[in-house]
């Protein structure tokens, strides 16, 4: 039954990676700010790094990571590669270090969405295109802060989905 | 520490990550792959679903917002534009038919045959492209193939970049990546039309390349000129809005308003076929060429 259960809330999230992913591509859905569109796969990954094991961890990382790549058409792995990385350590500092609540999440969304971010910036404009602190700014920046006001919706969007199911296996 | 590094957990990372290196590389190297066909599979129809879905709200939405008095005078305008519209269908139907007798009595045949293009709707924007990028719903099983031009019943939007087997990534006019043999008809000159970071946050293009005594102004039209052999010629790309001197030589670059909002495309065609396509630009022989700079250009 614990298994059924685990299964029953791993396929939750995988549908609920996929109906953010169609949100996040889906134009004219959500309102650009300063031309820039929220991405709501990063939070979604890093909450549910933080209710589950690190292997868990990491696939949700990989599975949203390759959302983003496919999104991106750019290199597929890209994004699966820092996700999985940031879910496997997000997992083990939520076990060993951290409470997980509202407030944690929100500071542990504030560093790893940077880091994703920033890797973006840095992998897929700064050694490719040109004005990388023109780019930075006017795009990388404001999509940060847009992407960061979605944290504590998705963080209460996971806990619920984390405890419904996790009510059902006690 | 140690016990950290020796994990189970920390191993199926550090395997994970082999993994996907190999995936980038792959990926890089062969261009699209089948993981991205798949996912493609997966999100393009419910993507479609949920764009013509938005569609529909926001038009309604718009709709909803306007007052009676409003809603009447657009009835109207709508009623005067249809009747001009159907005055005008009737001369083009006229003008047609002589179109084809003269002719016929001229023994003119077409010399060229028509571009084949395909409709498109736009599925998908992605936040993380810079450059306004989009996915279309159309893919390899229907024909499109990476480098076909992509446009609208206005103009030029861009080329497709990566074709899955259901979906395509198109990167438009504004992307860095995208340059443009163009030309401005009336004045006889010709360039090339490229973007950059601040130029598409504007939405807006330049037309590099122009000499220093261009006598392009404002207003002037710009179409795609075919040379290269990646677009079809005739294309409208846009209407000059002024031209500046470049920051690094003595030529001029013209900023192109883009005939089509290029950040908010909903419908597109797709030209998978045009004449000259994939022909093989014939060598130059140097050799052979006059001796002096002005004979050779």
């Amino acid at each position: 039954m614990r298994d059924f259960n685990r299964v029953v809330r791993y396929l939750a999230y995988v549908l609920e990676l996929l109906v953010l992913f169609m949100l996040q591509e889906t134009p004219g859905l959500l309102p650009a700010v300063f031309g820039v569109r929220p991405v709501l796969i990063f939070p979604a990954v890093i909450t549910i790094a933080m209710f589950e094991e690190e292997l868990p961890a990491i696939a949700f990382g990989v599975v949203g990571g390759l959302f983003c790549d496919f999104g991106l058409s750019g290199i597929m792995g890209f994004h699966a590669l820092v996700l999985a990385a940031l879910c496997f350590f997000v997992s083990i500092l939520s076990k060993v270090y951290l409470q997980v609540n509202l407030m944690t999440a929100v500071i542990t969304g504030i560093w790893t969405i940077g880091l994703t971010v920033c890797a973006q910036w840095l992998f897929l404009y700064y050694f490719s295109y040109s004005m990388p602190g023109y780019a930075f700014v006017h795009h990388y920046l404001p999509k940060y802060f847009y992407t960061m006001i979605f944290v504590p919706l998705v963080y209460l969007l996971n806990r619920g989905l984390s405890q419904a199911v996790r009510t059902q296996e006690n | 520490m140690k016990e950290f590094f020796k994990s189970s957990s920390f191993k199926v990372l550090l395997i994970t990550i082999v993994v996907l290196l190999g995936l980038i590389i792959f990926t890089a190297s062969a261009g699209g792959s089948f993981l991205a066909s798949l996912l493609g599979f997966v999100s393009s129809p419910m993507q479609g679903v949920a764009t013509t879905v938005t569609e529909n709200v926001t038009e309604f939405l718009d709709l909803d917002g306007l007052s009676k008095a409003e809603l009447k005078d657009m009835v109207t305008r709508l009623q005067d534009e249809k009747a001009q519209l159907q005055q005008r269908l009737a001369d083009f139907e006229n003008i047609k038919q002589e179109n084809e007798q003269l002719k016929e009595l001229l023994e003119i045949t077409s010399e060229r045959p028509e571009n084949k293009s395909l409709a498109a709707s736009v599925i998908g924007r992605d936040p993380n492209d810079v450059f306004s990028g989009f996915s279309i719903d159309k893919g390899t099983l229907e024909g499109v193939s990476v480098g076909d031009p992509v446009i609208t019943s206005r103009g030029l939007v861009g080329i497709v970049t990566q074709a899955y087997a259901t979906t395509s990534k198109v990167s438009c006019l504004l992307s860095e990546d995208v340059k443009v043999a163009a030309v401005c008809i009336e004045r006889q000159e010709s360039g090339v039309i490229t973007s950059d970071i601040m130029t598409a946050s504007s939405g807006l293009l330049r037309f590099n390349y122009l000499s220093g005594d261009t006598q392009l102004k404002e207003g002037d039209i710009v179409t795609t000129s075919g040379a290269g052999r990646n677009y079809p010629e005739g294309i409208l790309i846009g209407e000059v809005k002024s031209v500046e001197k470049a920051e690094n030589d003595i030529s001029k670059y013209a900023v192109v308003q883009p005939c089509e909002d290029l950040s908010a495309v909903k419908d597109v065609f797709v030209i998978v076929s045009f004449p000259g396509k994939g022909e093989e630009i014939p060598d130059v022989d140097l050799s052979s060429q006059p001796q002096g700079g002005e004979d050779a250009e």
